[in-house]
């Protein structure tokens, strides 16, 4: 990382790579929030646009968290979120033993769950799947909503509990 | 069961004892399939090419933008040019300064910034700068003129032919076509000519014909002649006269016959055109033919 220092992000081979490395979490992030994908590609172009029209100033280390919050000001406050639909990976090889009722259940299940994320709180919903789905660690996620890994952790906690909360009927 | 449990279960930072607890509870089986399930999710499709080809079109786009903003980059590059010819020529106006002329029979006073005095004879010009006259006191001077200089730092005329420098005093400088005359009235003059440096006490003069310096008699009157409405002369070559006639009287001359070498000493009126031709005349034994505004001077024993 600090060799990294000595390049600049206004050559090409460098954004490039921090185009590759950030795009599509910033892609999900936007669409998490508020469930809308011409949302989430505008966002990943304007922070881009922003990037290289600042890349004199901003260092490569700093781009990162540079692309994030210009995402997240992007909509602050502006958009409405509409549903967000997410499909769920084929586990074909597992399903041969499986009974029909089985996936029956499991397709009720995925339902349910659908429809608690939908009822999270945007943030909740944001951190659990930027969590499940890119797989990003509590400090990330801190980093991407610029605020501390104990609120992280204490957004992760309720969003489970209220799932569960939603899926058990309770 | 510490804060946040759920998020460190999910995290895998339980301890031994603490998961063992979790998995004894009612809940666990529920929160245990939202972990295996949501594990499956996946996000919409996203085509980073894409994307990125996306980012640098618009890139492009808002570098021509800039592009665009160049009528103003002009407009800023006139009006730069502009400015910059409108100083420079309001210092160039300024270093002009003043100007007064005289035309044939025409003579005119000035007083300079210091209260100096100048007074011009015909045919004659001076120029000045009233700007800095405090630190500088210069004159330009093509002609004739008579200066009464107030006292102060040192006062210089400039002609083509010599530099004159004073402290304060009163002096006359002349300055024709191969002709150059100072005299000293008053004070000390000291006069550049040449690359030389010559001092006129008062009552001398310093007189040049065609750059050659040229004996000359002290003048006897406090002021030169011409202010008084004369014009003396003591041995200067006729031509030299007749131009001066010219000058005061705003009359043509012409010659025939005459040599215009001959040394002429004495005085003219600059007021009455027929006496200064007969002043001028006589003493010369030339003739003379007037008309109107003409003159015509030729020798006696022609017919």
């Amino acid at each position: 990382m600090e060799t990294k220092n000595h390049d600049n992000v206004c050559e090409e081979s460098v954004f490039g790579t921090i185009f590759n490395d950030t795009s599509k979490t910033v892609f999900n992030y936007i669409y998490y929030k508020f469930g809308n994908e011409e949302k989430a590609h505008d966002a990943v172009q304007e922070a881009f646009v922003k990037l290289w029209e600042n890349c004199a100033k901003v260092s490569p280390a700093k781009a990162k968290s540079f692309v994030y919050t210009v995402a997240n000001n992007l909509y602050l406050n502006v958009i409405k979120a509409e549903k967000v639909r997410l499909k769920y990976a084929d586990k074909t090889l597992k399903t041969t033993n499986e009974s029909p009722e089985y996936l029956m259940e499991e397709a009720e299940f995925k339902q349910k769950l659908d429809r608690a994320l939908n009822r999270l709180p945007e943030n909740q919903r944001t951190t659990f799947l930027l969590n499940r789905i890119d797989g990003k660690k509590y400090a990330e996620i801190a980093e991407l909503e610029g605020v501390s890994v104990k609120a992280i952790e204490k957004r992760m906690h309720l969003a489970l509990k209220s799932l569960r909360e939603k899926i058990d009927g309770i | 069961m510490q804060d946040n449990y759920l998020a460190k279960w999910l995290n895998n930072e339980l301890t031994e004892a603490e998961l063992a607890e979790f998995k004894k509870s009612e809940a666990y089986a529920t929160y245990h399939r939202i972990r295996e399930v949501s594990e499956r999710l996946e996000a919409p499709h996203f085509d980073r090419e894409q994307a990125l080809m996306a980012v640098k079109n618009k890139r492009t786009l808002q570098e021509t933008k800039v592009v665009q903003l160049n009528p103003f980059k002009k407009f800023l590059k006139v009006a730069a040019a502009i400015s910059v010819l409108i100083t420079a020529s309001y210092f160039y106006l300024n270093t002009l300064g003043e100007k007064v002329t005289t035309q044939y029979a025409e003579h005119k006073e000035v007083v300079l910034p210091d209260n100096s005095e100048v007074i011009l004879n015909a045919d004659s010009q001076i120029s000045y700068n009233s700007k800095n006259w405090e630190s500088q006191r210069n004159v330009e001077l093509d002609g004739e003129a008579f200066f009464k200089v107030a006292k102060g730092k040192r006062f210089t005329v400039t002609t083509d032919a010599g530099t004159v420098s004073v402290l304060g005093t009163q002096f006359n400088v002349e300055h024709r076509k191969d002709f150059f005359e100072v005299t000293c009235f008053e004070g000390l003059v000291s006069v550049l000519f040449k690359g030389q440096e010559k001092r006129l006490p008062a009552g001398t003069s310093l007189v040049a014909i065609k750059g050659a310096l040229v004996d000359t008699h002290s003048p006897n009157t406090e002021v030169p002649s011409w202010v008084n409405s004369e014009s003396s002369f003591k041995s200067i070559p006729l031509r030299y006269v007749l131009d001066e006639f010219e000058r005061q009287h705003n009359i043509k001359v012409v010659t025939e016959n005459v040599d215009l070498d001959q040394l002429y000493t004495g005085t003219f009126s600059n007021m009455d055109a027929e006496l200064a031709l007969q002043s001028i005349s006589v003493p010369s034994r030339i003739k003379f033919k007037f008309e109107g505004n003409k003159v015509l001077f030729y020798a006696e024993n022609t017919p």
